[in-house]
């Protein structure tokens, strides 16, 4: 089971692409084989931080390891499949 | 809170956060000495304007009291870029008021689209109904990812009839789009590929602000209604003399007011009208 964790800034216009981005990704290549958790930084910065996260919107790859983390608004959708190890 | 430019460049100092962060795709950058998360000003602006003013400006326009009772009837709707609203002759469920999403009106004939409008921040997808019309006679393609605020049609038409301030914005909005349509057909049939394809990368990035659209050659033949060499030789002609940049899809605006005269004068026009 892939598990996900898509760090956000609230309703910012990144964290509102990169939302609509995975779901799009979730919706095509993964049908249902995933969880997600979805972090609001401005309400949990600390939490962020011990995940190692420095911007958001970033996405973690938690399980299965080893971790991966992809940055930005997840628009390049190859090479998020491919930091997923989702094969397209 | 947000952080000056300095000293977010200082928390981020490189790897794909950096990358991420120059191609602009960073809303809030983490404080590992403070333990908070700095806002970068144009996500600041973004959130302060969605607790408040309305983003989309046909919204923004009605006076505070009614934008209330309408906002009740909103609600906040991710488009992702590929999605159709509409298909020609199919029942509208839903009228759009995009916030930072982009949508392209395309008439269908014989399985071929052409594009006849773009509908961004400026506007709604849904006119018809505002016309009593509840068939949707054109397609209507989210062409840049965004949000959008979606309301039901029977909310809509409500709305329209008790709300003046809501119909007046409505149908000037639908009256400044059959003007750009007259214009538009009669660029189509007298202007050359390069100068229409200036002017319809002006209307997107217009519409788009900050927002990134992906654009193959076949796309942009459709909506232009040419052969896709014509794309590419109009493409690379307006790279060559500067004016934008062309990879892989991705379009960059590097010239706005050279672009902005090697685009016909329907650009100009079509605008002043839609203002």
């Amino acid at each position: 089971m892939l598990v996900l964790c898509l760090y956000i800034a609230r309703d910012a216009p990144n964290s509102i692409r990169a939302v609509a981005n995975l779901a799009e990704i979730c919706k095509r290549h993964l049908h249902g084989r995933f969880k997600l958790e979805i972090v609001d930084v401005l309400k949990s910065p600390l939490r962020a931080l011990k995940d190692g996260i420095l911007v958001t919107p970033s996405l973690l790859r938690v399980s299965p390891s080893p971790g991966a983390k992809i940055v930005g608004d997840l628009s390049d959708r190859a090479n998020v499949l491919q930091a997923l190890g989702i094969k397209e | 809170m947000s952080a000056a430019p300095g000293r977010i460049l200082r928390l981020v100092k490189g790897g794909p956060e950096r990358d991420a962060l120059e191609s602009g795709q960073v809303d809030a950058v983490l404080d590992r000495a403070s333990g908070t998360a700095f806002l970068l000003p144009e996500a600041e602006r973004a959130l302060s304007s969605s607790s408040g003013e309305p983003a989309n400006r046909l919204l923004a326009a009605l006076p505070r009291l009614d934008y209330q009772r309408v906002r009740a009837e909103l609600e906040l709707e991710h488009l992702t870029s590929g999605q159709v609203l509409y298909e020609p002759g199919a029942r509208i469920r839903h009228v759009y008021f995009p916030n930072d999403a982009v949508v392209s009106l395309l008439v269908v004939v014989e399985h071929k689209a052409l594009e006849v409008t773009l509908v961004g921040r400026e506007g709604m997808v849904g006119i018809p109904l505002a016309l009593g019309t509840e068939l949707a006679p054109i397609r209507a393609l989210v062409q840049g990812t965004g949000s959008a605020m979606r309301m039901k049609a029977a909310s809509f038409r409500e709305e329209l009839e008790r709300c003046i301030p809501l119909q007046r914005e409505i149908y000037r909005y639908a009256y400044a789009k059959l003007l750009q349509a007259r214009q538009t057909a009669a660029c189509n049939r007298f202007h050359q590929v390069q100068q229409r394809l200036a002017r319809w990368l002006l209307l997107t990035d217009d519409r788009v602000r900050g927002n990134r659209v992906h654009l193959t050659h076949e796309f942009l033949a459709d909506m232009l209604g040419v052969r896709r060499v014509g794309v590419t030789n109009a493409a690379t002609k307006l790279q060559r003399r500067g004016l934008i940049e062309y990879h892989r899809g991705d379009i960059h605006i590097l010239d706005r007011r050279r672009l902005e005269a090697a685009a016909c004068s329907c650009y100009r026009r079509g605008e002043a009208l839609a203002g």
